[in-house]
């Protein structure tokens, strides 16, 4: 907003304190600067000191010392610590939107049966690979999408993969009647509207079956796919008996109400950006499918790595005990200034600069 | 003891036979700030226990949630917007180290959106969760409020974490007879909190067309007013043109004000009671809160705590003492000893 302003951002960005208020204490470091912790005494003439230059670097050399103590000690009180700090770096990811199904149908094995003993859900399955594959992929940025009847945003594009987890651990639960793909995958497509970054972007769709694509939700996503280039990723959970992307049925039974998810493949393939489609029918195929993609995906990225926090109190006490130490040693080499003829006085150069301190 | 007495008076000043010189006060105060702060150094850090919080927060998206009659930072907003406001209130207010996942209520489900995590190292992501939220994330018009909280209930059991549930109340349709529906589960099992939203006063529901554009307020006709399911009530004997075969509710269609929604408090308080949650309406930030951790269970973790600051006070209070006097009291030096 102003220089002021500007200056006190760029102090702060970098570092910080817990209790700000206790940096009002810092006004106490003007105290050494009008006060000593040496005697003053009187002498009776200033001509019976020399001009002396080192005593004069010596003492304010203490007077700093006490200042620098007090300055010291309240900034570790306060909590002095450089703030966590994010530095930019280039590695190999994506940002990539996870668009997961979460029908009712998710629920099922593979074999399209309420999975029994050893057999896993198909979304028990996609959760457990899905982990694994996010975990291999720390720089990536990800998004998480659901649906089912209704498309539902879970989670904004994020570098926090702890969330991303919390979201991918929901997807077992019980789902949802419908399999809305399209509006769906329009949802997909709007997180990339906002994102500028030069970055690889991803759709990553996993859905077991497939369902006919309103026409203009159909024009919509042209719309969105001509705007946004993105990489689309189709992961199909294919149950026994379903029927597969690629088979073409008899002419004439041809139709996308008949075989929705050939058709969904074919309206994916003209949207015109980079797509491949994964049939997997096991777990063992959708682990094959998955590690395809993370070797698709692997064009470099600019992410942020995070410094964590650290804390500078003891440090901040060290240096005070170094300035306080200072202060007492010079205190210990205090020697009084006695009236002639006392006697027994060793006077060396030392009391002289700590009286010209005083 | 003569000579003692004579060497004191011999140094004048505070020197000793050796030459040294007596302490005064302001080396002790030196000296006791420097063990103050060597002592800050090696201070040990005690473990504390504190205590942090797991919910699951599920907020109602059906559309009586779009009813205006809320406030969000003193301006009338939808409840929903309030209720997400409120949403954001708890999710900043929660001490670091709890975890919060968030679900959605339409129909007669709590849907899970994502599982509790972290809110400090997650507070952007959350934080963009809730503002997402919308209405349009629902997937059927009705809303089995009370079944909604029983199948969060159930859910936030599952999760080990505790339930907080925003809605305000408006059971669509109506539930059969006014009666709550059996809750399988045991009371108090699961410890949260309703949060109720909206005005008390009845107000109409928005109504949306196919693209979501407003196209006007539910009539009394739009909406069911009496839930027709089951057997028939008690008085419906007494009702004009009942027939037992073909008319058991009465020929007449039901009237009633389902078509307006306020927060239904009792319901609410009743369904409270029912599941042995706690009930606040979603008020101010620190209302809510305090709401918050009274009615959910403290999950205790272990803090470290720095007592460095103790001795580093003493000493802080040592050398404000030392150069405080030295300031105050006479600049002028003291005077030369004659004699």
């Amino acid at each position: 907003m102003n220089a002021a302003g500007a200056f006190w951002d760029g102090l702060t960005r970098g570092w910080g304190v817990d209790h700000p208020a206790m940096l009002a204490l810092l006004l106490l470091a003007l105290l050494p600067l009008v006060a000593t912790a040496f005697r003053r005494r009187g002498i009776a003439s200033a001509g019976l000191v020399p001009d002396d230059p080192l005593s004069r670097v010596v003492g304010v050399g203490l007077r700093l010392a006490g200042a620098v103590a007090i300055v010291a000690l309240v900034l570790g009180l306060a909590g002095l610590h450089r703030r966590e700090q994010s530095v930019e770096r280039e590695g190999t990811g994506a940002h990539l939107v996870l668009l997961l199904d979460r029908s009712s149908s998710m629920d099922n094995s593979f074999a399209d049966r309420a999975p029994t003993g050893d057999q896993e859900s198909k979304s028990a399955a996609a959760k457990r690979l899905l982990a694994e594959f996010v975990a291999r992929r720390p720089h990536d940025r990800i998004a998480v999408a659901a649906f089912s009847t209704s498309p539902m945003p879970v989670l904004p594009l994020t570098d926090h993969h702890e969330v991303v987890d919390a979201a991918i651990d929901a997807i077992d639960r019980p789902g949802l009647a419908f399999t809305d793909v399209g509006r769906g995958l329009a949802l997909a497509f709007s997180y990339f509207a906002e994102d500028t970054d030069e970055a690889s972007r991803a759709v990553l769709l996993v859905s077991d079956g497939a369902a006919l694509i309103d026409r203009r939700v159909q024009e919509a996503l042209r719309d969105a796919a001509a705007r946004t280039p993105v990489h689309l990723y189709w992961l199909f959970l294919r149950s026994r008996g379903a029927q597969g992307i690629y088979d073409a049925p008899a002419s004439g039974e041809d139709s996308a109400q008949a075989n929705p998810e050939r058709h969904l493949h074919l309206f994916l393939q003209s949207l015109g950006v980079p797509y491949r489609a994964f049939e997997a029918t096991s777990p063992q195929a959708v682990a094959q499918a998955i590690t395809e993609i993370d070797r698709q995906e692997t064009r470099p990225i600019r992410y942020v790595e995070r410094i964590p926090r650290r804390d500078l109190v003891r440090p901040a006490f060290l240096v005070a005990a170094l300035a306080v130490a200072l202060l007492l040693a010079a205190k210990l080499a205090e020697r009084q200034l006695r009236p002639a003829g006392r006697g027994g006085v060793k006077e060396g150069t030392d009391a002289i600069d700590l009286r010209r301190a005083a | 003891m003569s000579r003692a007495a004579a060497g004191t008076r011999a140094t004048g000043e505070g020197l000793d036979r050796q030459g040294g010189l007596r302490r005064d006060w302001r080396f002790w105060l030196l000296l006791v700030a420097l063990l103050g702060i060597i002592a800050a150094l090696f201070a040990p850090r005690i473990v504390q226990t504190g205590n942090v919080r797991d919910a699951v927060l599920v907020i109602d998206v059906t559309g009586s949630m779009n009813v205006r009659d809320a406030q969000s930072r003193g301006a009338p907003a939808t409840r929903l917007d309030a209720a997400k406001r409120g949403a954001r209130d708890i999710l900043a207010g929660l001490p670091c180290g709890s975890r919060l996942g968030l679900g959605i209520f339409t129909e007669r489900r709590s849907f899970l959106l994502f599982e509790p995590a972290e809110v400090c190292e997650n507070f952007a992501a959350i934080a963009g969760s809730i503002d997402d939220l919308d209405w349009r994330m629902a997937w059927e018009g009705d809303s089995y409020v009370a079944r909604g909280v029983h199948s969060g209930l159930a859910m936030a059991a599952g999760l080990k974490a505790d339930l907080l549930f925003m809605t305000d109340g408006h059971e669509a349709p109506p539930l059969p007879g006014g009666a709550l529906p059996e809750f399988d589960g045991k009371p108090g099992e699961v410890a949260g909190l309703l949060i109720g939203v909206g005005g008390v006063d009845p107000s109409p529901i928005p109504k949306f067309d196919q693209d979501g554009r407003e196209t006007g307020f539910y009539a009394e006709e739009d909406v069911p007013q009496e839930n027709r399911m089951g057997p028939p009530p008690e008085d419906a004997a007494s009702r004009a043109g009942w027939n037992p075969r073909n008319a058991p509710w009465g020929s007449e269609a039901a009237t009633g004000t389902e078509h307006l929604s306020a927060l239904r408090e009792e319901h609410l308080r009743a369904l409270a009671a029912q599941t042995g949650l706690g009930y606040v309406a979603l008020g101010n930030a620190g209302g809510l809160l305090a709401a918050v951790e009274a009615d959910t269970r403290p999950r205790p973790v272990e803090m470290r705590v720095d007592t460095a600051a103790i001795p580093a006070v003493l000493a802080l209070f040592c050398l404000a003492l030392l150069f405080g006097l030295g300031a105050t009291t006479s600049r002028r030096p003291e005077r030369l000893p004659t004699r």
